[in-house]
């Protein structure tokens, strides 16, 4: 059977009779699939009025989505199958005309470019190059608004807290934490006095046995009756480390699991944290308020370019 | 659609049906959503007293009658590992001064007597009753001087306790090795936090006054009675009986079982509809 | 077979009466000169082969996407300010939070609907891009991007891009412990970026984290305004380069690199595909109504110093996450600078490296092979064993990547040490991709081996006589068998619809014959 195929306007456009087995629909059993179409079409109805029957009673989300999924499911379900099986099954074919353009289209293009360009850049390459270096400048202070204003300069604040010399260790409700409150074996999230809630001075508190303290050179007095306070912006990534593992005595962070050697001075042990948790020298004034002795040893969280 | 065209739907199709089910069982399985608390200690008959509204969490200890009893179950079944006199061996810690709570929480989630020797002990179906459990304890804290023990059991009021503040506390403190569901989940080093949906109101608050295992310790400086009693009613309640309206809570574990489900059933799903819309090559 | 003429339209006679199809193409052609391209647009061919249709699920989840998220835009509030909840859930009545999760939950609890329709902008979003991603996969194991369409591949890769970011963004505004999380990510990831990091976190954030409370309302305005509508006209630029290109097809009968064999668009494409769209918003609407997802009332408001543990990020930002935990501690120290690779490897270069990939993967294969021909016929994956192999451990690679975002979740649920789970994925990153690639090369060299691999077969019926003969005979193929016997023919624009056609002419039997048309 030949295949006779033209789409081009000076020839008559093709004509077939309803016997063409082009013409035939797909389903060996059309009344049949009509049937089952109906059907589903119908299912669909049903499902749509469910769901306005739901909504209007004061709705239900399984019963929402149930009726108007079905419904809808059973819709086009039945739309599908009657593009499918009754309608032409062809194959129906057309042409694919090559869309690149002659060699001489294309020769010309090519040429109107360059040689118009040519009338106006020649011999007037310095205002050419002013165009171009106007365009450039233009383009870098446009950069300008569109980043700067956003936001301030970083400057130095990355590299401190809040926490300063003898602020007080306050709970999140505010209330300063005293030597007695913290049984061993206890944690707690502390923030400097008048900063709860602040994102980089969160702190996790915790206390330890003070013989099982390895004391770092230079921390002798930082831990106070076993108290312990780590930054809670985890090294890695920023996430706060609020996994206090009591028993093996580590901090873990939630988020891509570091792990973090509490006894050691916050010592990096696993995972992808490269610097150990800063840590938040301590003292325990006369009346047994716990104080911070100054800030972290180091800019907490994690790392950034301008950190040495 | 007949014989073999619905035929060639049939395998995949099943695949479909059987991994999805497998996720949805494994996603549901890995936290039950909907479990309740363990059974309800009863206190025992003699030291029964209304609670006053005022007492977010009162500690008791069983009454001195218990401690002979008591004596003998621990020889029975915690001498062997924990001594005669509960001072340790090299295989079980010193439990002397360690307080009610701490074994009444180990020995009533089932943890005690271990059954296999493990990293951590987990939960099962408890060897003792309630009462003989209250008989090992009373045993245990008769063991330290009464101000060297820890914290007695403690019965908590639920009833007044500000669910918002519990909300509030528990993801805090809590949620960091519990998840913020409840549902558990590993720790490093092979220890893991346990799911809650099973804990009952004193055992949640045991364990946050006694600090088992990896768990740290809140005590009252730390934690006030009200506080405790708070989170208590926020575990009990949302967490152990989650409002999950939008549909399967999937498991409470977020991202991950979502995902699975997106993937394998919406766009697995979807890609059989095509199949079916369209031709084979 | 003969064929007959018909008159124009519907057939029937339309001598006096006029006819209201007729009237408005008349009319519209008389505007816009619609009638002959029009004519074209209806006979356009669309392959029949279902592996088309997944792009179709990307973009009708994105119709679902608008028009979900239409509805949500009504309801949410990006604002940072405070507020004390006092709605309709309880264990969050009396915390402070933000306005923009105040009103998410509202949304889910106090409007009608509100809560299936957020839920099904959620799974939408994770349907849309499995989509694209499955979508993908089809366009490289057949080569579908090779020349003339290296352009459209390009805007796929961007579109997935931008999805995936889109995506983010938007699961990021209900402002919950979960997302808000992923936001404070977000901050380090552009922190260690080297020179400008700080500044750009700074800039984007509006100060230092958690910022000056504008970084909500520049998501939200980025993830309903800016990046919805690049996306639409990328959709749109890709579906114009599909219809001035044409699509491509596997080779079988009837199809040449010249033509395409098919269904037409008019009525029979439209029909399926409209109903395929009704299919994906059922199944979206089913999954949004069965299936709780992101229950952001769950996990409370966003608070910097607050964490749960098994926090992941949704499903298409897990590769990046999985990354994130097996990536060693590497972090460079010296004159006076930190680079953080332990992040910046895995956030930034990393992306960035692959999406370059999948930007240049054209032209790189054009070069490897020297094949720079137009293609219009597809490969069969088994046919560039090299192309499907790597792409196959490519795939192997984000997928394992992908699973490492769950290592706590896998140590938790089979009870292995987390350690452990993690040394397991930093080794099975690298080795999984290789075995799947080496397995993959191997089967598709066998299959390529195999006469009729695949293909479907037609039953044969065996019956043996009395004498013991036996007698075999092929059954009839069967509708969907395929492929088709039927050489493809062109559209007819003129169909004869009467009970009997009337054969006026002498009938060949050698193919459609043209015959004068009445009227």
């Amino acid at each position: 059977m030949s295949v006779e195929q033209t789409t081009s306007s000076n020839e008559p456009a093709p004509v077939a009779a309803f016997d063409d087995p082009h013409l035939q629909p797909y389903a060996k059993n059309p009344r049949r699939a009509e049937l089952v179409i109906g059907l589903c079409l119908f299912a669909g109805l049903l499902g749509f009025a469910a769901y306005g029957a739901t909504y209007w009673v004061g709705g239900q989300t399984q019963l929402e989505g149930v009726f108007f999924g079905v419904g809808l499911f059973g819709f086009g379900f039945g739309l599908s199958a009657w593009g499918k099986y009754l309608l032409p099954q062809g194959p129906f074919s057309e042409e694919r005309h090559t869309f690149a353009s002659s060699e001489a289209e294309v020769e010309a293009m090519s040429s109107a470019v360059t040689q118009r360009g040519t009338m106006m850049f020649r011999r007037r390459g310095f205002l050419g190059g002013l165009l171009g270096a106007g365009a450039a400048v233009m383009g870098v202070v446009l950069a300008f608004p569109l980043l700067r204003s956003l936001g301030p300069q970083p400057g130095k604040s990355l590299d401190t807290t809040d926490w300063k010399s003898g602020m007080r260790l306050v709970d999140v409700n505010g209330r300063p934490l005293h030597a007695s409150d913290l049984e061993v074996g206890g944690s707690l999230t502390v923030f400097p006095e008048g900063f709860v809630g602040s994102a980089v001075d969160q702190t996790m508190l915790l206390r330890a046995a003070s013989a099982d303290i390895v004391t770092r050179p230079g921390r002798e007095t930082w831990g106070p009756q076993g108290y312990l306070a780590y930054s809670k912006l985890c090294t890695h990534a920023g996430c706060p480390v609020g996994l206090y593992q009591e028993l093996t005595q580590q901090l873990l962070c939630p988020c891509h699991q570091s792990l973090f050697d509490v006894l050691q001075g916050g010592q990096q042990v696993f995972g992808p944290a490269p610097r150990p948790l800063p840590q938040l020298p301590l003292e325990i004034d006369s009346q047994g308020w716990i104080r911070a002795q100054r800030g972290f040893s180091e800019p907490v969280g994690p790392g950034f370019w301008e950190r040495s | 659609m007949r014989g073999k065209l619905r035929g060639r739907y049939v395998l995949p199709g099943l695949m479909v049906v059987g991994v999805s089910l497998t996720g949805l069982l494994t996603a549901g399985a890995s936290a039950g959503t909907t479990s309740g608390p363990g059974p309800s200690p009863a206190t025992p008959a003699s030291s029964t007293q209304a609670l006053r509204p005022a007492d977010p969490v009162t500690y008791r200890l069983p009454p001195s009658s218990y401690v002979a009893p008591g004596q003998n179950l621990f020889e029975a079944n915690c001498s062997s590992c924990h001594g005669t006199d509960a001072l340790g061996t090299e295989r079980a810690p010193n439990l002397v001064g360690l307080g009610g709570a701490t074994v009444d929480f180990w020995v009533s989630t089932g943890r005690m007597p271990l059954a296999i020797s493990s990293l951590q002990a987990v939960r099962k179906p408890p060897r003792f009753d309630r009462t003989q459990t209250l008989q090992i304890v009373a045993f245990v804290a008769s063991l330290a001087p009464a101000g060297q023990n820890g914290p007695a059991v403690p019965a908590v009021d639920t009833a007044h306790a500000d669910l918002a503040n519990g909300n509030s506390l528990f993801v805090l403190n809590c949620a960091g090795c519990h998840t913020v569901t409840g549902a558990g989940d590993a720790l490093a080093d092979g220890y893991f936090a346990p799911s809650l949906h099973r804990a009952s109101a004193t055992q949640v608050a045991e364990a946050i006054r006694t600090g088992p295992g990896n768990m740290p310790r809140f005590g009252p400086g730390a934690m006030s009675d009200r506080q405790v009693s708070q989170i208590v009613a926020f575990v009990t309640g949302p967490i152990q009986h989650p409002d999950n309206r939008g549909g399967l809570g999937l498991g409470g574990i977020g991202p991950v079982a979502e995902g699975f489900i997106g993937l394998l059933i919406g766009v697995g799903g979807l890609m059989l509809i095509a199949f079916w819309i369209g031709d084979r090559a | 077979m003969s064929v007959t003429s018909g008159v124009a339209g519907n057939g029937k006679k339309t001598a006096k009466r006029v006819d209201p199809v007729d009237a408005g193409v008349r009319w519209l052609d008389d505007r816009l000169g619609l009638a002959k391209g029009g004519r074209v647009f209806l006979d356009k061919i669309f392959p029949d082969h279902w592996s088309f249709l997944l792009g179709e699920i990307a973009l009708y989840s994105f119709v679902i996407l608008i028009a979900t998220g239409v509805f949500l835009s009504l309801y949410y509030n990006p604002s940072a300010a405070e507020v004390v909840y006092h709605g309709a859930y309880v264990p969050l009545r009396g915390v402070k939070m933000s306005v923009a999760y105040a009103s998410s939950v509202d949304l889910s609890f106090a409007v009608r609907s509100g809560l299936v329709i957020r839920q099904m902008h959620h799974w939408a979003a994770d349907v849309f891009i499995g989509s694209i991603a499955v979508h993908m996969c089809r366009i490289f194991f057949t080569g579908a991007y090779r020349k003339p369409r290296e352009l459209n591949w390009i805007i796929g890769v961007t579109l997935l891009t931008l999805a995936i970011v889109n995506g983010f963004l938007g699961y990021s505004l209900p402002d919950d412990l979960v997302s808000g999380t992923g936001i404070r990510l977000a901050f380090s990831f552009m922190l260690s970026i080297p020179l400008v990091g700080s500044y750009l976190g700074f800039f984007v954030f509006g100060g230092n984290y958690p910022g000056n409370g504008d970084i909500l309302p520049r998501f939200f305005i980025m993830h309903v305004l800016l990046l919805p509508l690049i996306i639409l006209g990328l959709i749109t630029v890709h579906l114009g380069l599909l219809v001035r290109q044409k699509h491509t097809q596997f080779p079988g009968h009837g199809r040449t690199e010249h033509n395409v064999v098919g269904s037409p668009m008019y009525p029979t494409f439209i029909a399926k595909t409209t109903g395929f769209l009704f299919m994906v918003s059922g199944a979206l609407w089913a999954l949004g109504g069965l299936a709780q997802v992101n229950p952001i009332w769950q996990f409370g408001p966003y608070e910097p110093y607050k964490i749960s543990y098994a926090v992941q990020p949704d499903w298409y930002m897990g590769w990046l996450d999985g990354a994130l935990r097996i990536m060693p501690s590497w972090e460079f120290v010296g004159f006076g600078h930190t680079i953080p690779f332990e992040v910046f490897l895995p956030t930034i270069l990393f992306p960035g490296i692959t999406f370059t990939l999948f930007y240049v993967w054209p032209f790189i294969e054009a070069k490897l092979t020297g094949d720079r021909a137009e293609h219009n016929l597809l490969d069969r994956p088994r046919d560039k064993p090299r192309r499907t192999a790597f792409g196959a451990g490519a795939l192997a690679f984000y997928f394992t990547l992908f699973c490492a975002s769950s290592t706590d979740v896998l140590a938790n649920f089979f009870q292995i040490s987390l350690n452990s789970v993690l040394w397991f994925f930093r080794f099975s990153v690298v080795i999984i991709p290789i075995v799947v690639a080496l397995v993959t090369y191997q089967m598709c060299l066998e299959l390529s081996g195999v006469a009729g691999a695949g293909k479907r077969k037609r039953a044969n019926v065996v019956t043996r006589s009395a004498e013991g003969e036996y007698d075999i005979t092929k059954t009839e193929q069967r509708p969907g068998d395929g492929p088709s016997e039927l050489a493809p023919t062109p559209v007819p624009t003129f169909i004869e619809l009467g009970e009997e056609p009337e054969p006026v002419g002498a009938a060949d039997g050698s193919g459609i014959r043209r015959i004068a048309r009445r009227i």
